[in-house]
């Protein structure tokens, strides 16, 4: 069974503290929403999950080996697999090109094409058969999201972590991504989900983790946590602190709405 | 009948010209040196393609690289008595292990800032050749022993000519294997990279020993044929030409890379003094006066063109910058191997289109 443990990490950059002891863990696969208002830590500990940031204090235990502070491409190995925010394909590399990336860097003896036919197949479930060998940057930005959960299950990883799947995405590739989140899930890998999308979070996840000022102030089942007096603090009071801010407080009230009641 | 392809013609053509190369200047051998050293440029205008056109890494140091085994070989000839077949050994050993100290300096530099390190590098070297007058003979340079027994260029330019297509086989072999793969990522996107298991630090630095010691046998057996080398090779414009080399035959291109070094090689040479007409040449001498003022000059066969065909290759580096970003030659390479390639995807595209258009909006209800 897949473990994760996350052990009370502090990550601080110069006297800005982004994580602040946070501390969970994953058995199996679970579904797992991660929200948070900006500059929660959201992104600081994707950074520190997949070796990216080493935590100032605190440790991660992958399947019982423990992995803070190993480089990111042991911890890909390892098993933690992540999207970026923005999206970073290869760019002048051609779609089936970049799925052989991961292939090639996880199996040191294999040979290119021992992958293409696995690489095809990914392609055709994510519907972007047609494009295997267009250059990525030659792809639309929705399809470039497409290429990276791709290269994804190319890696094979234990744990994905999504920062932000469904940004400025259209809505009939909203559905692709879905599906696959939905379908990969199934065969038995864990996600951890990044959105501001309310809706899709609420849709999609069987449990919801809410990270605010680097602290874990919720986790539990999506309903549970909709009612907590802390999240909707968190939510509601941003706005009256910091002015302008992203998602409007509204939009996580009516997401649940709609999650829970339609 | 099977008609075979005209590229495979055209590549067969230039394999046979280069064979026979030999044998057609046998009254010109001043052309033939022209040719080895051509091969010369090419081996290092390709490994720096490798370098900086498939692995990113935009280094300055190039030249350096290729006279550290210069200079290695040449020194351990002159004062532990080593052959020169030993020493072009022991130099290109010698480049790999700066290289790979390089590689590892750079590791956090990217792009402006380590173009801005290999430069510092490339010039601290030179300096230090210059200054080290003991070791070095300063910048009155060092005389290197010849490599090969004869007094024939013949046997060089074939030595030169072989060092080059094995290099390029080589090269060839790592960008189409999995190392080009990482290398490209790498250029690409170094954190995606990682994230994807490519242990980034593993394939950089190997870049950085691999190129350097494809530069530096390049260095040590061209300067064992010259038998003389000397720190003024290493200024900054001849790495400038390297880059020149490799931009204008196709930066992501080891073929063009070298076959662009080649070109330019001639042509440098050919544009020293343009020949005229005999007929026109009295009327030239009439001109000297005028065209001295602006920098040229007259040769016995025509025009002298001292700097300006530098700056006419200044100016042909930028155009291709501006306008033609993959080179000159690689685009003519692509074109002529490529094509069916090409018209595979083409359909495959078409086909793709008329299957989604009809959908691609279609699947928005309920959402």
């Amino acid at each position: 069974m897949i473990e994760l443990d996350v052990r009370d990490v502090y990550k601080s950059f110069g006297g800005i503290q982004a994580l602040n002891g946070v501390t969970f863990s994953i058995r199996g696969n679970e579904l797992i929403g991660l929200i948070g208002p900006n500059g929660a830590g959201k992104t600081t500990l994707t950074n520190v999950l997949d070796g990216v940031y080493k935590p100032t204090s605190g440790e991660v235990w992958l399947n019982g080996e423990r992995v803070d502070g190993l480089p990111p491409y042991q911890i890909a190995r390892r098993g933690i697999g992540r999207t970026f925010q923005v999206t970073r394909a290869f760019r002048r590399m051609t779609v089936l090109e970049n799925l052989l990336v991961p292939a090639m860097a996880l199996h040191p003896t294999a040979r290119k094409r021992d992958f293409h036919e696995r690489a095809m197949e990914v392609l055709e479930f994510l519907t972007i058969e047609h494009l295997a060998n267009e250059y990525a940057r030659s792809l639309s930005g929705g399809q470039q999201k497409l290429l990276e959960l791709g290269r994804l299950l190319m890696l094979d990883p234990d744990i994905i972590i999504l920062d932000e799947p469904f940004a400025g995405v259209h809505p009939k590739l909203m559905e692709t991504i879905y599906e696959y989140i939905i379908e990969v899930n199934k065969q038995g890998k864990a996600f951890i989900i990044i959105s501001h999308d309310m809706d899709s979070i609420f849709t999609l996840s069987r449990r919801l983790l809410v990270l605010n000022y680097g602290e874990i102030i919720a986790d539990g089942e999506p309903a549970k946590v909709k009612e907590d007096p802390a999240v909707i603090e968190a939510y509601l009071g941003e706005e009256e602190e910091e002015g302008p801010v992203v998602i409007p407080a509204g939009r996580l009230a009516e997401g649940m709405e709609e999650a829970i009641n339609g | 009948m099977k008609r075979v392809p005209l590229q495979w013609i055209l590549a067969a053509g230039l394999f046979i010209l280069a064979l026979a190369a030999p044998v057609l200047l046998k009254d010109q051998q001043y052309w033939l040196f022209i040719a080895t050293q051509a091969y010369f440029w090419a081996m290092l205008a390709s490994s720096w393609a490798l370098l900086a056109g498939y692995a990113g890494q935009f280094s300055f140091g190039h030249i350096a690289f290729m006279a550290i085994a210069s200079y290695a070989s040449g020194i351990l000839g002159r004062d532990l008595g080593w052959s020169p077949v030993s020493g072009v050994v022991a130099g290109t050993l010698v480049a790999g292990v700066v290289g790979l100290v390089i590689g590892y300096l750079c590791l956090r530099l990217r792009r402006t800032y380590l173009a801005l390190f290999t430069i510092a590098f490339a010039e601290i070297f030179r300096l230090v050749v210059n200054a080290e007058i003991d070791l070095t003979g300063g910048p009155l340079g060092l005389y290197m022993d010849y490599l090969l027994d004869t007094t024939s260029y013949i046997p060089y330019y074939y030595l030169m000519l072989g060092l080059l297509l094995a290099s390029l086989a080589f090269m060839y072999w790592l960008a189409s294997s999995r190392f080009g793969l990482f290398f490209r990522s790498i250029r690409e996107d170094e954190v995606a990279a990682a994230a994807m298991g490519v242990h980034i630090v593993r394939y950089k630095i190997l870049a950085f020993v691999v190129t350097s010691m494809i530069a530096g046998l390049a260095g040590a057996v061209d300067h064992h044929f010259i038998g003389f080398i000397a720190p003024s090779e290493l200024i900054i414009g001849r790495m400038s030409l390297v880059i020149a080399m490799a931009v204008i035959g196709g930066i992501e291109s080891l073929i063009g890379a070298a076959l662009g070094a080649i070109f330019i090689h001639f042509s440098l040479e050919w544009l020293q003094q343009i020949p005229v007409p005999a007929s026109m040449m009295p009327k030239l001498i009439a001109m000297q006066p005028m065209l001295e003022k602006i920098g040229l000059g007259v040769g016995e066969r025509g025009i002298m063109t001292y700097a300006w065909r530098m700056v006419a290759f200044g100016l042909l580096l930028m155009l291709t910058l501006r306008f033609w970003r993959n080179g000159l030659i690689h685009p003519i390479i692509d074109r002529l191997f490529r094509q069916r390639v090409r018209k595979e995807t083409v359909a495959k595209r078409v086909q793709a289109a008329e299957v989604a258009s009809p959908t691609t909006f279609g699947g928005t209800e309920g959402r």
